[in-house]
């Protein structure tokens, strides 16, 4: 097997991003479910502008954490794939010389769709152990009439067991399409596509350092990893920043939800794009220490190039999680009394940008580290 | 130039734990042209590493200008292989992503020399610099990498199988451009092979078994790529 079940583990970072998006849904969809049961018991005008603000600001909730996260999901899928692709490519081209089809060579990678599976049901068992302090939490003001919590095995049918079948077959036909080489291109070490050549030739350009080089060259072939950078400040920054605001707006539990799923998404999302970005490297710093390169170069080649774009998607989600909140507060909490005007709070990104900075710069430290730990022995071991 | 005294070197721990060098010592003298040649497991290829400070031995001493590099931190290691050393491997180990021009740049940087492309044309890759390491046969990437150490204007090349994964005509090349720029810029070169034909070529051979030296000689007469068997 080509795969095997252990390899699933190193894919904790799909399983968390399951775990988060599955959490949130679950509990904004059995409310929205729940909640839909009593409407005719929804007179007062008051009770009755609640109860549309919160069918909107969950399905708001659903598609944009849900929507994200799965789409995150499925770019970090792809991501593991082509990274096991190109560690197996040797295994996988024998495979194909002794005459599988591509799809038969790939079938083992449908194993990773169990790591979404785990993660989903996980999130699916959370949010109903949360949910009691959820639906209190919905209707603190006691507006609405009470509700109970009922079990909708077509939750967990949409949100848990397809999606790991989807996942599964992602894995498995983004494998076969991956493998759609010549299996000399396998065998040996050419996985470099005349594709990406004329892009990489695209982008070169007059004179710049070696390492300078390098790291745009790093940035232009490894997208996925810019990405996961932009991403992680992303996620940390609206996540961190509007948990403030929901602390006001909401609830301390609402606030606190909110914290947990980001700083959880933002650590595991920049732990693996970091990692990767040392990992994928290890030859080319090996060779490059053989060649007389300090660590410090090495790590400036290899990293330095994130940073502006982590920064900016701390940016960004500062913006995003602004314009959502105006939008909740002005358009769906319009009817709704007792809402206080939002502004943007200063010192909410101030503090946020001060707790990623500190957590970015320990995530390319422990990177950094790793540098200095890999050793010229790298390219003596072929 | 580089002084070999009394080195050993081990591998691995327990049951498992076997001594690859066993207290080799040979002087290395500036210019030279020298093959180390063995069977596979012979330590030929750990007598590289440890001369050209990718290692250190457990035991003995590497002496380079009165220095003693065996004593020295992964820093100052590197330091030492920054100024004096220049690699090329069987592998190539060529950046993929960074085209002919680029990977020589690599070694030029370190030495701050602005006339690289010299030595891409010395290698005859001078129609090639805008070529990645993909759309290069075996022998073109093993003269960018060749290109890529005499960049860095190394005191000492070290070669570890250099022709092993080419055919005999690409071999037969490659070891003429070796020798060729090696009279051209000086430098010392020290070659791991386990073709004998390829000692020949050679102005000292050193042989060795079970991690330990059994012969050294000089070629009275040198033999150039072409003459040699394959």
């Amino acid at each position: 097997m080509i795969v095997g079940i252990k390899d699933t583990s190193r894919l904790a970072a799909i399983a968390v991003m399951a775990f988060c998006a599955v959490f949130v849904c679950t509990m904004f969809l059995n409310y929205n479910i729940d909640i839909g049961a009593v409407s005719s018991e929804i007179t007062s005008p008051e009770a009755k502008a609640l109860y549309s603000a919160m069918l909107s600001c969950s399905k708001m909730a659903c598609s944009l954490s849900g929507g994200c996260l799965a789409i995150t999901s499925a770019v970090m899928l792809l991501f593991y794939v082509k990274h096991y692709v190109t560690l197996r490519k040797r295994e996988l081209g024998i495979l194909k010389a002794l005459g599988y089809t591509d799809l038969q060579a790939s079938m083992s990678f449908g194993i990773f769709g169990i790591s979404v599976l785990a993660g989903a049901a996980a999130g699916f068992c959370a949010a109903y152990a949360v949910m009691p302090l959820f639906y209190k939490t919905q209707n603190k003001d006691g507006l609405l009439p009470d509700i109970d919590i009922d079990f909708h095995p077509s939750l967990l049918l949409y949100l848990v067991i397809l999606p790991g079948i989807f996942f599964a077959a992602l894995s498995v036909f983004s494998a076969s399409r991956m493998l759609k080489k010549p299996v000399i291109s396998l065998l040996k070490d050419t996985l470099q596509t005349n594709g990406k050549i004329k892009k990489l030739r695209e982008s070169s350009s007059a004179e710049l350092s070696f390492t300078a080089e390098l790291r745009k060259s790093n940035l232009k072939t490894k997208k996925a990893l810019v990405f996961f950078m932009v991403f992680s400040s992303f996620c940390f920054s609206a996540m961190t920043q509007m948990s403030f605001s929901m602390n006001e707006l909401s609830s301390f539990l609402m606030g606190a939800i909110i914290m947990l799923i980001g700083v959880t998404l933002a650590c595991t999302t920049l732990i693996l794009a970091s990692s990767a970005a040392v990992g994928g490297n290890t030859k080319t710093i090996a060779m490059m220490k053989a060649f007389g390169y300090s660590d410090k170069e090495c790590r400036t080649a290899l990293l330095d190039g994130y940073r502006p774009w982590s920064y900016a998607g701390f940016a960004l989600g500062t913006g995003y999680q602004y314009l959502l909140l105006k939008i909740a507060v002005n358009i769906v909490f319009k009817d709704v009394e007792n809402i206080p005007d939002y502004k943007f709070d200063l010192a909410a990104a101030i503090v946020s940008l001060a707790a990623f900075a500190v957590l970015y710069e320990l995530a390319i430290y422990i990177c950094a580290k790793r540098i200095e730990r890999v050793s010229v022995k790298e390219i003596m071991l072929e | 130039m580089i002084d070999i005294v009394n080195a050993s070197k081990f591998y691995g721990t327990g049951q498992s734990r076997f001594q690859a060098l066993k207290s080799v010592s040979l002087k290395l003298k500036k210019g030279g042209f020298y093959v180390v040649t063995g069977a596979s497991g012979s330590g030929k290829s750990t007598l590289l590493n440890i001369a050209s400070g990718l290692e250190r031995p457990d035991d003995g001493n590497i002496i380079y200008s009165e220095t003693d590099i065996a004593g020295l931190t992964d820093k100052e290691l590197t330091q030492f292989r920054r100024k004096h050393t220049g690699f090329i491997f069987q592998q190539y180990y060529l950046l993929p992503n960074l085209n002919v021009d680029k990977n020589v740049k690599m070694g030029a940087d370190l030495a701050g020399n602005k006339n690289y492309r010299e030595v891409i044309k010395a290698v005859g890759l001078e129609d090639k610099l805008q070529k990645y390491p993909g759309e290069l046969s075996g022998g073109q990437q093993q003269r960018v990498s060749i290109a890529r150490a005499l960049a860095k204007k190394p005191e000492i090349l070290f070669l570890d199988e250099p022709t092993g994964a080419l055919d005999e005509q690409t071999g037969r090349q490659i070891l003429d451009y070796i020798s060729t720029l090696q009279r051209e810029y000086g430098f010392t070169v020290v070659m791991v092979t386990h073709n004998l034909n390829i000692a020949q070529m050679a102005d000292t051979v050193v042989k060795m078994n079970s991690g330990k030296i059994t012969e050294i000689y000089s070629n009275s007469e040198k033999k150039t790529a072409y003459e040699i068997g394959w």
